[in-house]
């Protein structure tokens, strides 16, 4: 949202520039160092007034420089040493312009001056040491309403060149359609199956999401030791997830055709689960946990068709009868290799417990 | 000759500057984001390292090749190596052990070692270690939460609202679900125990040579400037957020505590890291066990740097009981790049380290630092003493060491509040009495007006050079005094220096020191502390050169003191006018 704020303040500039040659910029900071309004434009001459916010949990400042001395103030803040803090990281030099001394978060601070009347393009940087380098942006000073193309834009940090749907574009990875235009995710090809351990909405943070051949994929979840969703049509987009420090989250590319409800599918309500691990074989994993006590084994593997997916379970050693709470839903079919359906509940005798299989197959559309 | 001449110029002058260390670019292999969270060695000398989307991959430093080990792993920070074969990995859900059982070369068991702590899926929640003691048992720090991040809607472990401060609208990091903020003990069964608390952002912990062991930790609220921290059992070391975990807390919400209560609560850093000045965000500390074959500071911490081209030296001393020091930078620039995250001593004892940018900035890949053999000027070591500091140098000085206009010293303290980070305090310029130094040239004592505990020293080093014309190549080092030397009570001289003299000389013929020295406690007290406790006369000196000679316990604990029976009396009398005199 916060990149959408940056665009959209380029978009109500020009109505309000004509009489008012008056010009406020709300200022934040985003994760990963970075000013949330990455660059804005100002008529020559126009009264600025920067309502700078930090809403990281870091200290920033924010300086306005010439054109082009970007890297020398930041330099020049460095050269400050243990003097630093009681300069708030501003050299006294004449490349820079005007400055906001350190902000601490939360804290709100204004800026306001008489832009240049020449137009240039003014760098705006924190010079907290070590921010320098990647936190910054661009005050253009000009009379035009337009600026230059986002993606080609040298005055603002690389990574911001791709806002919006860009990076995401760029990074998509799609199980099956690996393109040759897009940058490497790893360094060896990714072959299904294969998996991440991931935050991924519709689990808990301890969640294992899944690439299976065929375009199918599943997250497993490891809090609470059972299958919570599962995809076709594609696998993970984890562009925001390794961008950095941010709250981000792995997005599902693909079509869901399985949510979990919240019972449990084995053991009945209030089952005492605990994760064990798993093990590569073929590559599958194959899950191994406790309900109750009990040793369970689970593996997940595409239908041989592709529509669908089947769940072995191993139970070594079973001598009880089990119940295996199943749900279905208008995406999809739930059958068993074993066992008796009643309703949406599979009664397995102790035999039949020591291994079985639900498959899920995809309705038609 | 004429072509001669310069060319001995020019061969002598890189002698003399010619560095101790050179700094190697390790090649990372083409598609990975080699943004490095943890760093070891396989027993037969195989890097492994781990790497923020999921990789952990080996290295040979013979081949040079990279090979995938494992993958699929989320945000893995910190790596143990069991085997050839087997390594345990903390990765954000669990401590995972990961095992390559087929012996293909890649894993294929990923067993959960514990994951008896919560998760809320906040962002910050990294997790480091596991480093082992000398016991088996496995000890792991975990992160705070962030107040810029969220908690999911679903989260592992039961919630303590107490955990997170909503009571003033300020932002501070936060404890929500079990064990956020605390370093954990693993035993070798596998239970998993609080064992100290009040950390923000424990980027790395390690043990000394004597398994003391410590972490660094982020500037931040509550952390005026990046610490270390010497860990306890049970102690708290400043950031509220974790308290709410502490068994059988009945306070409330911590951050609503009087910030006197939880100062005189927490365990103080042993070495506070100047910000802006020695290093702003410090990683992982690990102990130079090479024996000399890394250089001259064998059983320092080294310390790695994120903002800047440095890792950074620790020199620790033990004060009144507790462990203070000195840090240093050890390494600046020469090659060396930023996001310094992870350090370990490769088999050759050349040290590696692994750099991250990952959602900072900084570098990423590995470099290898190598001793050269060559030895420069460098301060070894440094230490209070009870008018000031002394200066040990690598190599003996010149007499510009004795020049107090070569220093400069301040002192300034941090202020331990929930704002982020703090100013520096209380600067102060510090002058100097009177400098001394040793006849050998390596110690150099300085005489300071105001030595004060609660600060750090700063000294700057100027023009100092080695008699054999070296430059000093660190000139900056600070010390963080939190205690001062017990001041030594001078002794009117009681007895015959004859006798003290050859009380002396029995001491160090006799087994005394299997069990003693002169101020440390050992298996019993130090000399220090008996001449402390009995006062020097004859009576005390009768009364224990008898228990020297029949030995005894109880006066300093349950250890007993073995007899000397053979020991004759005057020897052992004489032996407590030595001991009583000091």
């Amino acid at each position: 949202m916060r990149y959408l704020k940056g665009l959209l303040l380029l978009a109500l500039l020009p109505l309000q520039q004509p009489r008012a040659q008056s010009v406020t910029i709300p200022m934040g900071v985003m994760t990963g160092l970075q000013f949330d309004v990455v660059r804005f434009r100002v008529p020559p001459g126009a009264h600025v007034k920067i309502v700078f916010t930090n809403t990281d949990d870091m200290n920033h400042n924010l300086l306005i420089v010439k054109p082009g001395m970007r890297e020398q103030v930041v330099n020049e803040a460095l050269q400050l040493g243990e003097k630093g803090p009681e300069a708030d990281y501003i050299p006294a030099s004449p490349n820079v312009l005007w400055a906001l001394p350190v902000v601490a978060p939360e804290q709100v601070r204004t800026l306001e001056f008489t832009a240049p009347k020449t137009p240039d393009v003014y760098p705006f940087v924190c010079t907290y040491p070590g921010h320098g380098t990647v936190m910054y942006g661009a005050m253009y000073v000009t009379a035009d309403t337009a600026l230059p193309y986002l993606a080609t834009d040298m005055n603002i940090p690389p990574q911001r060149r791709q806002d919006d749907i860009s990076l995401e574009e760029k990074e998509v990875y799609h199980s099956g359609h690996h393109g040759h235009d897009m940058a490497a995710l790893h360094p060896y090809e990714t072959k299904a199956p294969y998996l991440y351990r991931v935050f991924i909405e519709g689990a808990s943070p301890a969640a294992i999401a899944v690439c299976l051949p065929m375009q199918l994929a599943y997250c497993w979840d490891a809090s609470a030791c059972k299958l919570r969703f599962a995809w076709h049509g594609g696998f993970l987009d984890n562009s925001d997830l390794w961008k950095g420090k941010g709250d981000a989250l792995a997005k599902v590319v693909g079509t869901k055709f399985f949510q979990d409800s919240t019972g449990y599918p084995l053991g009945g309500p209030g089952a005492e689960v605990r994760y064990k691990g798993y093990r590569l074989i073929n590559r599958f994993p194959e899950f191994y946990y406790t309900v109750n006590g009990m040793h369970v084994y689970e593996m997940i593997k595409p239908k041989e068709d592709g529509s669908g997916i089947v769940r072995s379970f191993r139970i070594p050693g079973n001598t009880k009868p089990l119940v295996f709470h199943g749900e279905n839903n208008e995406h999809m079919q739930m059958e068993s290799s074993a066992g008796t359906w009643m309703g949406s509940t599979l009664q397995l005798s102790a035999a039949e417990a020591g291994a079985f299989s639900i498959i899920m197959t995809i309705k038609a559309h | 000759m004429r072509y001669f001449l310069p060319f001995i110029f020019l061969f002598s002058a890189i002698c003399l500057h010619a560095q101790s260390y050179t700094v190697e670019t390790i090649p990372m292999p083409p598609g990975l984001k080699a943004e490095n969270g943890a760093l070891a060695f396989f027993p037969d000398g195989r890097l492994v390292a781990a790497f923020t989307r999921g990789e952990i991959m080996t290295w040979h430093p013979r081949t040079r090749q990279w090979k995938l080990f494992a993958e699929g792993l989320h945000d893995p920070l910190g790596m143990l190596v069991v085997s050839n074969s087997e390594i345990l990995v903390m990765q954000r859900p669990e401590l995972t052990r990961i095992k390559d059982t087929d012996g293909d070369g890649s894993a294929d068991l990923y067993e959960n070692v514990t994951d008896a702590f919560g998760l809320t899926g906040n962002y910050h929640e990294f997790n480091y270690g596991p480093v082992k003691d000398k016991n088996g048992n496995l000890y792991i720090a975990l992160n705070a939460s962030s107040p810029n991040g969220r908690m999911r809607p679903e989260v592992r472990g039961t919630v303590n609202p107490d955990g997170r401060d909503s009571t003033d609208g300020r932002r501070q990091m936060f404890s929500a679900v079990p064990y956020r903020g605390w370093i954990m003990q693993l035993t070798p069964q596998g239970r998993l125990l609080p064992w100290a608390s009040g950390f923000r952002s424990p980027n790395g912990i390690g043990f000394d040579l004597s398994g003391n062991l410590f972490t660094t930790d982020n500037q931040g609220d509550w952390v005026g400037t990046s610490p270390l921290y010497h860990v306890r059992k049970g102690r708290f070391y400043g950031h509220p957020a974790s308290l709410v975990w502490t068994k059988g807390w009945k306070k409330g919400s911590p951050f609503a505590l009087p910030v006197n209560e939880l100062d005189s609560m927490r365990t103080k850093p042993v070495v506070l890291f100047p910000h802006g000045i020695i290093a702003n965000s410090p990683t992982e500390p690990v102990v130079d066990n090479t024996k000399g074959k890394f250089g001259p500071f064998a059983g320092q911490l080294l310390i790695g740097e994120m903002n800047q081209e440095r890792i950074v030296r620790v020199i620790l001393e033990k004060v009144g009981g507790e462990w203070q020091g000195a840090c240093i930078p050890f390494l600046d620039k020469q090659g060396l790049r930023k996001g310094n995250n992870r350090l370990v001593f490769g088999p050759d004892g050349s040290l590696y380290t692994g750099q991250s940018s990952h959602g900072w900035l900084g570098d990423d890949g590995i470099q290898r630092i190598v001793f050269t053999g060559k030895l420069q000027l460098d301060i070894l070591r440094m230490s209070l003493t009870a008018k000031g500091f002394d200066l040990v140098f690598t190599q003996p000085v010149t007499a510009a060491a004795l020049k107090p206009g070569n220093y400069h010293i301040r002192r300034y303290r941090y202020a331990y509040h929930k704002k982020y980070g703090s100013p520096q305090l209380d600067v102060q310029a510090i002058h100097i009495k009177s400098i001394k130094a040793t006849p050998d040239g390596k110690r150099v004592s300085l005489a300071l007006d105001g030595l004060a505990p609660g600060f750090v020293y700063e000294i700057k080093l100027d023009s100092i050079t080695s008699r054999q014309g070296l430059p000093l190549v660190n000139k900056l080092i600070c010390y963080t005094l939190n205690k001062l030397l017990t001041a030594p009570v001078v002794k009117p001289a009681v007895f015959a220096a004859a006798d003290i003299a050859a009380g002396k000389r029995f001491v160090a013929a006799s087994d005394c020191a299997a069990c003693h020295r002169p101020d440390v406690k050992l298996v019993g007290p130090s000399y220090a502390d008996i001449s402390a406790k009995y006062a020097a006369n004859e009576a005390n000196v009768k009364r224990l050169a008898e228990k020297i000679i029949k030995g005894g316990s109880g006066v300093w604990g349950p250890v007993q003191m073995l007899p000397h029976s053979n020991m004759p009396v005057s020897d052992a009398q004489k032996i407590m006018k030595y001991i009583l005199s000091l």
